[in-house]
């Protein structure tokens, strides 16, 4: 597979946070879900890749292009979805598209009112007007008409009822089927990406902690519950993280051979997403 | 042209107070005639430009610090940063040019407005120019709220200045008749032109270098 979004050594600093050497690439044909905490660097970096901020050292490349050097042939080929708020909101959306649509070459004025209709939304009514789930739904309308190849979002699913989540994220699968190459979102709600997501980056404090596929990813943790008076010192560095209770302990571990050696009859689970995230971003160890 | 379309959203985001500023620009030179008559024509005409042109600006430039994700869209899809700057000075040269027009038309048809000829237009070119010239880079550099407050300290001055100006003696034009007006007036639009060349050159300058919400 090739790769369709190389990022290399990117490091940018922003007030008291910084992005450090973040490296990453998104593969062909993948829809794959950028998680962290609020605050770990997401928008960050997709803003800093997309070129709305400056960076301080990095290489960035488009299906094999230099961002530098081809930033507008790139960007004629990428989808955009922010996050909330990103229109002008006095114009209607007729008026909003007039403007977007100039940009791009290959806009398709039959794709747009076809997600229009779908999404039933009013050309005529204005921006500000719309519910949370409508402007996502405009934005993605937008952004799936000029026959995108990546589709890059900001917290598409941020704020949204589980109606229009869902709804999202079968525009997301239908648009793969359709000849998408990638589909890359930034969501803390890791529940949408058990549902839809190939590949998943996280980030914390500005650092990339890991990149793999999904179901390696589910495959490879565990989550571990068991007697407290089994947790040793040489026990307790195979978690990434613990917490206990009066109870027992629960911990999340990607090293189960090496705790079943030492708690032959422990209990495991498969975790969530959400189970790994926060396991790799601390707890109480 | 990717910044006509650029251009024309700086329009739709103010066609709301378009209708009202053609109105105000339309009224002044007439207002100026029947209030101040010594001053009719060259100072209605100017009142007009620097009102049309500040005011129409001033609400492009609110609405762009009200809804500053909208310009990270545009400059996320193929819009460049310097077709985002260089629509700002076509936004202001577009009002400065219907002016121009309605001032012409209103001499045509209103007596007593005096005649707007090639001269009139290329100064208030340049007035525009300089005006613009420095108020862009600034308002790049500092945001919509920091740069309202600097020129809004300099407004409050012109009650002061603007009298004085106006008792100036040697407020007229007389000595530019000795040459050819359209040796005067290309000079005069090629320097209002140079000034807002480099203005832009500065503003896009700082506008790459900004952060974008």
């Amino acid at each position: 597979m090739n790769d369709i979004l190389t990022v290399s050594g990117l490091n940018k600093s922003y007030g008291d946070f910084s992005l450090k050497d973040v490296t990453f690439s998104l593969p062909e044909g993948c829809i794959t879900g950028f998680i962290g905490v609020n605050g770990a660097g997401k928008t960050t970096t997709l803003r800093t890749i997309l070129g709305l901020t400056s960076r301080l050292s990095g290489n960035i490349q488009f299906f094999g292009l230099d961002f530098d050097k081809h930033e507008r042939k790139i960007k004629n080929r990428i989808g955009i979805v922010l996050d909330d708020g990103c229109f002008y909101e006095e114009l209607t959306l007729s008026e909003m598209k007039s403007i977007l649509s100039s940009a791009y070459t290959s806009w398709s004025e039959q794709d747009f009112k076809r997600y229009m209709d779908l999404f039933s939304l009013d050309p005529k009514q204005k921006i500000n007007m719309l519910s949370k789930g409508m402007r996502m739904k405009y934005a993605l309308a937008l952004a799936l008409s000029h026959n995108a190849e990546l589709l890059i979002m900001d917290e598409p699913t941020s704020g949204l009822d589980p109606l229009v989540r869902s709804q999202l994220l079968k525009t997301l699968i239908e648009y793969m089927k359709n000849g998408g190459k990638g589909v890359f979102f930034s969501t803390h709600i890791t529940s949408d990406l058990e549902k839809a997501a190939d590949m998943l980056i996280m980030i914390d404090n500005g650092r990339i902690v890991f990149q793999e596929e999904k179901d390696t990813l589910l495959d490879t943790y565990r989550i571990v519950k068991g007697d407290s008076q089994y947790l040793t010192e040489d026990v307790r560095k195979l978690f990434l993280s613990v917490s206990e209770t009066e109870f027992g302990f629960t911990g999340i571990t990607k090293q189960i051979s090496e705790v079943r050696s030492y708690i032959p009859d422990v209990i495991t689970e498969r975790p969530s997403i959400e189970d790994i995230m926060l396991g790799n971003i601390g707890g109480a160890k | 042209m990717m910044v006509l379309s650029l251009l024309k959203k700086d329009f739709l985001i103010v066609k709301k107070y378009v209708l009202i500023m053609l109105f105000v620009i339309v009224l002044i030179p007439p207002f100026m005639r029947w209030r101040t008559p010594e001053f009719t024509g060259v100072l209605g005409f100017i009142l007009s430009v620097v009102f049309a042109v500040f005011m129409l600006l001033q609400y492009v430039s609110l609405k762009e610090y009200q809804f500053p994700k909208a310009a990270a869209l545009l400059c996320a899809a193929p819009f460049s940063r310097k077709e985002m700057v260089l629509s700002k000075y076509l936004f202001c040269m577009a009002v400065y040019v219907i002016c121009c027009i309605v001032f012409k038309i209103e001499t045509l048809l209103i007596p007593g407005l005096g005649t707007a000829d090639i001269k009139m237009f290329a100064l208030m070119f340049l007035v525009t120019a300089v005006f613009i010239g420095l108020y862009l880079p600034v308002q790049y550099k500092l945001g919509y709220e920091k740069t309202k407050i600097a020129f809004m300290v300099i407004i409050m001055a012109s009650p002061v200045i603007l009298p004085l100006l106006l008792r100036m003696e040697s407020f007229n034009l007389d000595f530019l008749s000795m040459i050819s007006p359209w040796l005067i007036s290309g000079g005069i639009v090629l320097i209002g032109a140079a000034f807002l060349a480099a203005s832009a050159f500065l503003s896009m300058k700082i506008y790459d270098k900004a952060d974008l919400a």
